[in-house]
């Protein structure tokens, strides 16, 4: 297939600009001339090669690999098996240990996955697959039903796209306690290791699994974004959020174990807006429909994850329920966007709240994240 | 330390397309005992000597006690409102507040408490 | 309670009570704490209090001399299962795998530098004047650049980031990230991606530098202990890895951050940032994408969003975008800030109210219709201490396959010539 690049972006440039740095440009990989690359491509006769047909092989490895240690960890970091950084290198043994944990047979095809935006191949990979990726990740095999839950929506945590997503996942239900995931100081963040290790396996399955993450192929994001270090593992503080958790609030019963699935930009903490201006009396519900009314109301909307005391502030300020928050803040931007706009991505004003960390101070966070599928996760036990 | 591993990658794709080999063979090998040894990757804390510590009061009656507010947003309401609870409780008690700020408490409101008071309460965090 | 160790205190007397303070009435703090229970151990709070300053000191208590800490042995042996579990459940690591440090590996990472194994490399607390400051040397630095999985040549990388004695992981209840830009020849020398993903984890040398300075702080600097040296309410996902950035110089239509700082241009330059961390630019209304785009506008208004003091703006540029706004005729770094902050961000570490002009453009909306229960006219008086001015900060990194930038709250600190940790 013949291909001509150009320098771009085309978007927002001007007819002049157009014409002066991609029409009389030059290939920015080969220094020659555009206009006249693309008359040679149109005409010149196909190549004994580009007449080929059939099956393409290509080289995939083999099965196993046998080394020592640190031969073995160079190898997975040179073929990119890995998020280049060190893994437990799975032996059969380990992974072993991690299919104890789930009924499902090792065969069973797990997933279907995509680098995302309708970019790239759709790979499949099955149960097995995510424990080799789950033992490489460090996950103790408690862990391994939520990340088959997760790995069976062939979400992938390693977005193709230029604009850098990143992706998060909310888990509520008894299993928070269960396997030690972290809903209290640094629930947001690298803090423990069944939040990180879930995170991690997500991202070592879109790798390995999914064949997502790939800089120049199945990678494309123009800056990036850090939150892809690791996929952000959540887990509700249902104890003491005065809201029903999310999962409750999409239809799933109290204490039943549910992964709902979050991409976007990521999130910050709410001080980085001056709305939320440090004062004695502090007013978050009107702090809250501020940052939302500075959001992109397409795309990826608002998230709010609120502390503890933040979310009881707000239902002492009369909002008791997450859809009486969300009527106040969205109220005044719920309006139809208006037409002409770029691109077929409007998704409407998403506004969703996730209640988790600590209640040793009055901290928040905000961004754009907006939800996706939601997953029993004791389906995969 | 020899060890088998399993390509992660070699397996996904093996089962998605062509599958011309099996996916995982029987080729299982026992976790190395080799044992190795490794540095400990920790620096260096500051030595320590624990401090005298004040003799507790006998008795709250006819004593002064300092509430240190350490200038975090709040403490100065939460103060009054114990201020208030002590003069229901112990009325006998003399409650005196002070200023510090929240990384240290100044020399002179140190000394002021060496020289008159009998205990100090210092608000913390938040 | 480690603070009170920390000062020779271990037996210092602490009252617990259901926080936070801040933001409550007086009626809801007497309702809530004065009246209330200790949350640890469920007794009233000031029965306890009253106790405290009337007990009389234990023996423990009247304990005086040095205070002995386990620092566990120079070396631990066992397989490497058996190490990695031994390194995770001491909290060597930051819940990840490790490269295990062996003498071999360290030794070959000590190669990488001329300085002596020995030397003192920093001083580091968990930031904020919390908790101890502990030491740490060349040597500490090398056997946590291995675990990381760190290459020999990212070494003087990861001392020069350690010798600042800045933590990657500070205490702070707000959650704060940590980054570092990269100047210089460097870059290519050994391989920083400062093109596609040039913000996140898509090459070896930026990812495992990130993370050595993350373990250093853990185990050099002994922060991100949760309840102790880390008490992030909520977290911050960017800590994950710390964020190493290297310029795209190439493609920049202006002059390196290092060159801008008064280095050389080449010198190989790494400067520290500390903020909320970064979101694309996409995330913010202002920036609706549309057949034409204008940036410094754009940047302004987002500019005009951000909390003013603590730690400001950053804008973290595609070469696109940079070239777009100089275009425009903002042509170098000091003309784009002159325009987006109109003149305020000079950089000085004034009162709390930030920047002294309203920029122009679009104003940061304030929601329409009051919220219900919310008497108006309340005072609000500004909380004070932590004003740094209206920060503007310009990083230009990554490819030229989109019009894509990110923004958010990172302000610089030290600037370090890396070559004198070779």
């Amino acid at each position: 297939m013949r291909v001509q690049y150009i320098q771009g972006p085309v978007w927002a440039k001007t007819g002049e600009q157009l014409r002066k740095s991609v029409v009389f440009g030059i290939n920015p990989l080969t220094g020659k001339k555009v206009a006249e690359e693309i008359v040679d491509k149109l005409t010149r006769p196909l190549a004994p090669e580009d007449t080929r047909t059939g099956q393409i092989k290509r080289e995939m490895g083999p099965p196993t690999y046998t080394g020592t240690a640190a031969e073995l960890q160079q190898l997975y970091l040179e073929k990119r098996y890995t998020d280049f950084m060190p893994i437990i290198l799975p032996t059969e043994e380990l992974v072993n240990e991690m299919l104890k944990s789930t009924s499902h047979d090792p065969d069973e095809p797990l997933g279907r996955m995509f680098p995302g935006s309708g970019a790239g191949e759709t790979w499949t990979y099955t149960v097995k697959v995510a424990a080799i990726n789950a033992v490489m990740a460090g996950a103790k095999p408690e862990y391994f039903p939520v990340i088959l839950a997760l790995g069976s929506t062939g979400s992938t945590a390693i977005n193709v796209s230029d604009n850098g997503f990143a992706a998060a996942a909310v888990i509520n239900g008894d299993i928070r306690d269960e396997i030690g995931l972290n809903y209290d100081v640094g629930a947001v963040g690298p803090y423990a290791h069944a939040n990180v290790a879930i995170g991690r396996a997500w991202n070592l399955l879109s790798i390995n699994g999914g064949n997502c993450g790939k800089v120049g192929t199945t990678y494309m994001g123009t800056v990036g974004n850090a939150q892809n270090a690791l996929a952000t593992i959540i887990a509700e503080n249902e104890e003491k959020s005065p809201f029903q958790p999310l999962s409750v609030r999409k239809g799933f019963q109290k204490g039943e174990n549910i992964v709902t699935l979050f991409s976007g930009w990521g999130i910050l903490s709410a001080k980085n807006w001056k709305v939320n201006e440090w004062t004695t009396v502090m007013d978050y519900p009107m702090m809250a429909k501020a940052i939302h009314e500075g959001q992109t109301p397409g795309l990826f909307g608002t998230v709010l994850v609120l502390s503890p005391p933040i979310a009881n502030f707000i239902a002492d300020d009369g909002y008791d329920t997450v859809e009486k928050f969300t009527e106040y803040v969205t109220g005044a931007s719920a309006k139809p966007e208006p037409k002409g706009k770029f691109g077929g991505f409007n998704m409407g004003p998403g506004f969703q709240v996730i209640v988790t960390g600590a209640s040793n101070n009055n901290y928040w966070m905000a961004g754009g994240l907006r939800e996706g599928q939601s997953i029993a996760i004791d389906n995969w036990r | 330390m020899k060890r088998f591993i399993f390509a992660a990658g070699i397996a996904a794709l093996c089962l998605g397309l062509f599958c011309s080999f099996p996916t995982m063979n029987d080729q299982v090998q026992a976790a190395s005992t080799e044992k190795m040894t490794v540095l400990n990757p920790m620096g260096t804390p500051p030595a320590i000597q624990a401090k005298q510590m004040a003799p507790r009061l006998d008795t709250l009656d006819g004593k002064t006690i300092y509430f240190v507010n350490t200038g975090y947003i709040g403490t100065d309401r939460l103060m009054e409102v114990m201020s208030d609870w002590f003069k229901a409780n112990y009325p006998k008690t003399n409650i005196v507040m002070a200023r510090g700020s929240m990384t240290n408490i100044p020399p002179a409101v140190m000394a002021e408490i060496g020289e008159k008071a009998d205990a100090a309460i210092v608000g913390l965090g938040h | 309670m480690e603070v009170s160790f920390n000062y020779g205190m271990p037996g210092l007397r602490i009252q617990y009570f259901l926080g936070p303070v801040w933001a409550k009435t007086n009626e809801q703090l007497k309702k809530q704490i004065v009246e209330g229970n200790n949350p640890i151990n469920g007794k009233p709070v000031m029965k306890e209090l009253v106790e405290s300053l009337t007990k009389p000191l234990t023996a423990e208590e009247k304990k005086m001399g040095e205070l002995k800490r386990d620092m566990g042995p120079a070396t631990y042996t066992g397989t490497a299962d058996e190490l990695q579990q031994l390194f995770l459940e001491k909290r060597y690591t930051d819940f990840m795998p490790v490269i295990l440090p062996t003498e071999e590996k360290v030794a070959e990472m000590l190669k990488a530098t001329s300085h002596d194994p020995d030397e003192q490399l920093g001083r580091m607390n968990p930031g904020s004047e919390a908790g101890e400051t502990w030491t740490y040397t060349v040597k500490t630095a090398a056997i946590n650049a291995v675990m990381a999985g760190a290459k020999p040549e990212y070494f003087p990388v990861i001392l020069a980031l350690g010798s600042t004695g800045s933590t990657a992981i500070n205490v702070s209840d707000n959650g704060f990230a940590a980054a570092a830009v990269i100047n210089g020849d460097i870059r290519d020398e050994i391989g920083l991606n400062y093109e596609e993903g040039a913000v996140g984890p898509y090459a070896h040398a930026n990812t495992a530098i990130g993370r050595a300075w993350n373990l250093l702080s853990i185990n050099g600097g002994n922060c991100g202990k949760v309840g102790t040296t880390y008490m992030g309410t909520v977290g911050n996902a960017q800590n994950a890895l710390a964020t190493i950035m290297a310029e795209n110089e190439e493609m920049s239509p202006f002059q390196p951050l290092s060159v801008r700082r008064g280095f050389q241009k080449g010198e190989n330059i790494v400067t520290l940032f500390s903020g909320w961390g970064v979101l694309s630019a996409a995330n913010w209304k202002v920036n609706a994408w549309g057949p034409d785009m204008n940036y410094p506008q754009i940047a302004k208004d987002i500019y005009a969003q951000q909390s003013p003091g603590l730690f400001g703006t950053v804008l973290i540029l595609s070469p696109p975008i940079a070239d777009f706004i100089a275009d425009d005729g903002y042509d170098t770094v000091e003309k784009f800030t002159e325009f987006v902050t109109g003149g305020s961000a000079g950089g000085g570490f004034g009162g709390f109210g930030g920047p002294g002009k309203k920029p122009a453009g679009k104003p940061a909306g304030e929601p329409a219709g009051k919220p219900a229960g919310k008497p108006a006219g309340k005072p609000a008086a500004k909380f004070g201490g932590f004003g740094m001015g209206g920060n503007f900060h310009v990083i230009v990194t990554g490819a030229s396959n989109n019009n894509y930038w990110m923004a958010g709250g990172l302000m610089p600190g030290r600037s370090v010539n890396i070559d004198e940790w070779r």
